[in-house]
């Protein structure tokens, strides 16, 4: 992990759990099966703050621009997702051209889908103050000034600082993914 | 507690009803109602009996400002307001609203995107300009920038005037340094900030929601002599338009019309009747 989070790194950091009625354990086995089916998996979100075309395409392609790889930070937490299981039937890079989703990915409940690589469960600690928004109209300011209320994920460089113990606010992450181009799809 | 002015909050509801949802992807992002309904009062004040051109306006500033006044609920208006906007959706329900409620002689509206020059009849023709441009998060102001260009040119050599709203937040370093990069630019255009109203408006920003907006308001100070050109927006401008590596590709946004204007699209619900009244 050491290696992941560098200064300077690229990072996406998700809240995660229940998701269009199915558990999150459910959907890592079911996107696990994605990935050995398809080479890929398509991870279904939703909200304005990972917006495909204008937070997390531009986000990415900077970065890759560095020959720097962004990763895709998942947070287990306990929440409630009721909305209808509808299968996605086609996808989009920017919105305009749709094709079908690919062989083997299924994605559900979701406006948008990033797309990554392998999952790898892997727990550890981040702090939120060592993020520093990237994208929109927020940038510049600290993750822990950016995650609260209904804000659950963004995109973020990882700048580490040092700070006494109680100055920190640690999230503990459960799994990672590695974001692959094109990075993030327009859902349907 | 304030007071609520129920006429007030009425009209401006009305305008909110007839504004287009607004698209993320091109940064639509709709001031809120108390604002409006202010921000409406201020433009009515600062550009009293003038001929103005709004470039840009999804919030629907220029359409509040001109209704309450035709309300009576306003006593100072602008002389008549232009705006210019590349989603037909925005132009086209000014235009509907202006004719229903019957004040086309104040307002009137047309399709155009700043990457284009700017139409010979819309130079030098207005006394003022006002513009809420993309920000310019990611992009150090261009965005803005282009706006206030169009702007600028659409105003007349003498006494010309303009209203920039943009992000203004003391902690986000990013929207200070696009209010001086604006400032500057300006001042190269010789005009200079006459007033500047800081951190005033809030709008339906999901990810930002204390973010404010400030009124910085322009005026020209030295007469423009000679002529100028209107150009194309050179593609180096508009590759970071809405920020970097996210280019402005499109030209205009093209209602698709329909009958059922202001009313939910069927497509959303469905009707389930009581038996025997279907």
């Amino acid at each position: 992990m050491i290696r992941i989070l560098t200064n300077g790194a690229g990072l996406i950091f998700m809240k995660i759990g229940i998701h269009a009625q199915e558990g999150v354990e459910d959907i890592i086995a079911r996107k696990k099966r994605e990935y050995e089916q398809a080479g890929m998996i398509f991870w279904g979100y939703g909200g304005n703050t990972c917006h495909p075309t204008t937070f997390i395409q531009p986000f990415a392609k900077t970065q890759a621009e560095h020959q720097a790889q962004v990763f895709l930070m998942m947070h287990k937490m306990t929440s409630n997702h009721n909305a209808d299981p509808v299968s996605a039937k086609q996808y989009s890079e920017d919105g305009i051209e749709w094709k079908p989703i690919p062989e083997g990915i299924q994605v559900v409940g979701s406006r948008y889908a990033m797309v990554i690589g392998n999952l790898t469960e892997e727990q550890f600690d981040l702090n939120l103050r060592n993020l520093v928004v990237a994208m929109g109209p927020k940038r510049g300011a600290l993750g822990t000034d950016y995650i609260q209320g209904h804000v659950d994920k963004g995109c973020f460089e990882y700048h580490e600082r040092a700070e006494t113990p109680e100055e920190t606010e640690l999230k503990h992450i459960d799994l990672y993914s590695p974001l692959k181009p094109p990075y993030a799809v327009f859902l349907k | 507690m304030a007071m609520l002015n129920r006429e007030i909050m009425n009209a401006v509801s009305d305008i909110i009803m007839n504004r287009p949802l607004p698209i993320r992807e091109v940064d639509q992002i709709y001031m809120k109602a108390g604002d409006l309904a202010l921000q409406s009062f201020f433009i009515g004040q600062r550009f009293r009996d003038l001929d103005v051109v709004f470039i840009g306006d999804g919030d629907a500033v220029a359409l509040s400002t001109m209704y309450l006044f035709h309300c009576d609920l306003l006593d100072v208006a602008p002389k008549s307001i232009h705006l210019l906007d590349f989603d037909e959706r925005i132009v086209n329900s000014v235009i509907r609203f202006a004719d229903k409620y019957r004040f086309t002689n104040r307002i009137s509206a047309s399709l155009y995107n700043v990457i284009d020059p700017l139409p010979s009849t819309h130079q030098r023709r207005y006394d003022a300009f006002y513009t809420n441009p993309p920000w310019g998060a990611s992009n150090e102001g261009e965005s803005v920038k282009a706006f206030v260009e169009r702007g600028i040119q659409a105003t007349r050599d003498h006494n010309a005037q303009g209203a920039i709203v943009i992000g203004d937040d003391p902690a986000l370093v990013w929207t200070q340094e696009v209010l001086h990069v604006i400032q500057e630019a300006s001042l190269g255009e010789d005009f200079i900030v006459s007033e500047m109203v800081p951190a005033v408006h809030n709008y339906h920003l999901d990810d930002a929601p204390h973010l404010r907006s400030c009124n910085c308001l322009v005026r020209r100070a030295r007469q423009r002599t000679g002529t100028y050109s209107s150009e194309a927006l050179s593609p180096d401008r508009y590759a970071r338009f809405y920020g970097r590596n996210n280019p402005l590709r499109i030209r205009y946004i093209r209602e698709e019309l329909s009958l059922n204007v202001g009313r939910a699209v069927d497509q959303t619900y469905k009707l389930e009747f009581l038996e025997g009244k279907s």
